[in-house]
């Protein structure tokens, strides 16, 4: 039995998955199952990123007034987000792309280009249009989408899918994670929360086995430009909420952990908890007072 | 209740699918038919996005010395390429693969940090190194890829034609 284990830069962030290989035999197809995974976020990058100006999402969003088709690796995830959008009424919105780059979210983390894109002044998720028959997206103004919160999750999604036959893996895309299978002693993988302060512990231990958990925490990507702001935005107040310093979220597919913990996070101590417990997932929410708040079915 | 419930699951499972079923992936069963007996039932190359993104589509990725198709005055050479980045805390070795001129695989192929307990901002030491003896893995470690930056730079100089 052995592991194979391979990290890669992917979406502005480090990619890490490992695979349990039972035999001698299945390291062949250990191999192919991990390239592909890593072909998955590859494929997902080049349609999804907000900062390569020749990825799909940019190109669709330089379109106004007219349906542009695109590929389901794009389309997935943006009707993914204007579900939620809807759900959250505009609490959590795709089309914060443009405030995002205002506060100096705008940098590709390969090259080092900023973007500065054409957008209208006040945008929201009702400004696009989706088609789900002909895959199409149709913008009613120029605005500039973001996908950080769902598109990650798609992408290990799609590589989950491709590494299914392995008795055990992970996939850890900068702290977002997919944990498949059990582990190399045949148990739950333990997945640690981490100490939003103490960056070498983890605040508390869970153990899963098919399901993703993802955690949003405002100590990290902090805005360069205002005291105050992290990456996570209200779309509404456009502020970022501080009623917790981390969000984790539970859930059988990382997109939904994904996007699920971003809105709660958004939503704050009482919306945040009431979306996860309807959803049927499981949240753990530090507050900052370092204070642990669980939701959901406890397991941990 | 349970009708919210669900709708997020088929959401997440209906877009899985739909990748599969538009023919832009084949499945892993698929692709290893195909090894053997050219099944035709694989969704063929008509597939092709209707906007088509750049980088590699379909190519196989070991393209080290795959024929460039657009000679037309390109900034890198196509091929794989190591770069080193370091700081006062060691060094990194990422390997980059460049075709048409987009950066199409990073991987880091040798990481070599110290980091002292108080001292890890930007460098994605944890993410790498098991974090602590009790867990395999940490969710909500993002770490910036400043640290990788420059191994790229290095790389990039590397690959910048003459």
């Amino acid at each position: 039995m052995g592991m194979l284990r391979r990290t890669k830069l992917c979406m502005d962030t480090v990619v890490d998955i490992q695979v349990i290989v039972r035999e001698e035999e299945g390291m062949e197809q250990a191999e192919i199952g991990m390239k592909r995974a890593f072909e998955a976020f590859r494929r997902i990058e080049q349609a999804c990123s907000r900062f390569s100006p020749d990825s799909e999402l940019m190109k669709a969003c330089r379109v106004t007034g007219a349906p542009v088709q695109v590929s389901p690796f794009l389309f997935e995830p943006i009707r993914f987000a204007i579900e939620l959008a809807e759900w959250t009424e505009g609490v959590f919105d795709p089309t914060i792309g443009k405030i995002m780059e205002k506060h100096g979210f705008n940098r590709h983390y390969l090259t080092g280009e900023r973007v500065n894109s054409r957008s209208a002044d006040f945008v929201t998720y009702r400004d696009i249009v989706l088609d789900e028959r002909d895959c199409t997206l149709l913008l009613h103004k120029p605005l500039v989408i973001d996908l950080g919160a769902v598109a990650k999750g798609f992408a290990i999604d799609l590589a989950a899918n491709e590494l299914k036959s392995s008795p055990g893996f992970i996939i850890n895309a900068g702290g977002d994670l997919y944990a498949g299978g059990t582990d190399e002693k045949g148990e739950p993988w333990k997945i640690g929360i981490r100490h939003p302060l103490h960056k070498e512990q983890s605040i508390q231990v869970i153990k899963v086995s098919g399901q993703a958990v993802c955690t949003s925490g405002s100590y990290e990507r902090r805005s360069a430009k205002e005291a105050g702001m992290h990456h996570i935005i209200n779309a509404v107040t456009e502020s970022s909420p501080n009623d917790w310093i981390s969000c984790t979220v539970i859930a059988p597919y990382a997109m939904q952990a994904d996007a699920f913990s971003t809105a709660s996070f958004l939503l704050g101590a009482e919306g945040g908890r009431s979306l996860i417990t309807q959803a049927g997932l499981q949240g753990i929410w530090i507050t900052p007072d370092l204070q642990i708040d669980i939701a959901g079915r406890e397991e941990a | 209740m349970a009708k919210m419930k669900n709708k997020w699951i088929v959401l997440c499972s209906a877009a899985v699918t739909a990748v599969y079923a538009a023919g832009y992936i084949t499945t892993a069963d698929q692709a290893s038919r195909q090894q053997y007996a050219d099944v035709s039932t694989t969704p063929a190359a008509s597939a092709v996005p209707a906007v088509p993104y750049s980088g590699n589509s379909g190519a196989p990725q070991t393209a080290d010395s795959s024929p460039s198709s657009t000679p037309a005055r390109s900034i890198y050479k196509d091929g794989t390429y190591t770069g080193m980045g370091s700081n006062r805390r060691g060094s990194i070795q990422v390997t980059l693969t460049i075709a048409n001129d987009k950066i199409t695989d990073v991987e880091i192929s040798r990481f070599g940090m110290h980091y002292s307990e108080s001292d890890v901002a930007g460098l994605p030491s944890e993410v790498l190194h098991n974090q602590n003896s009790q867990v395999t893995n940490v969710s909500g470690a993002t770490y910036s890829t400043k640290a990788f930056q420059s191994a790229v730079q290095d790389a990039l100089m590397i690959a910048r034609n003459a």
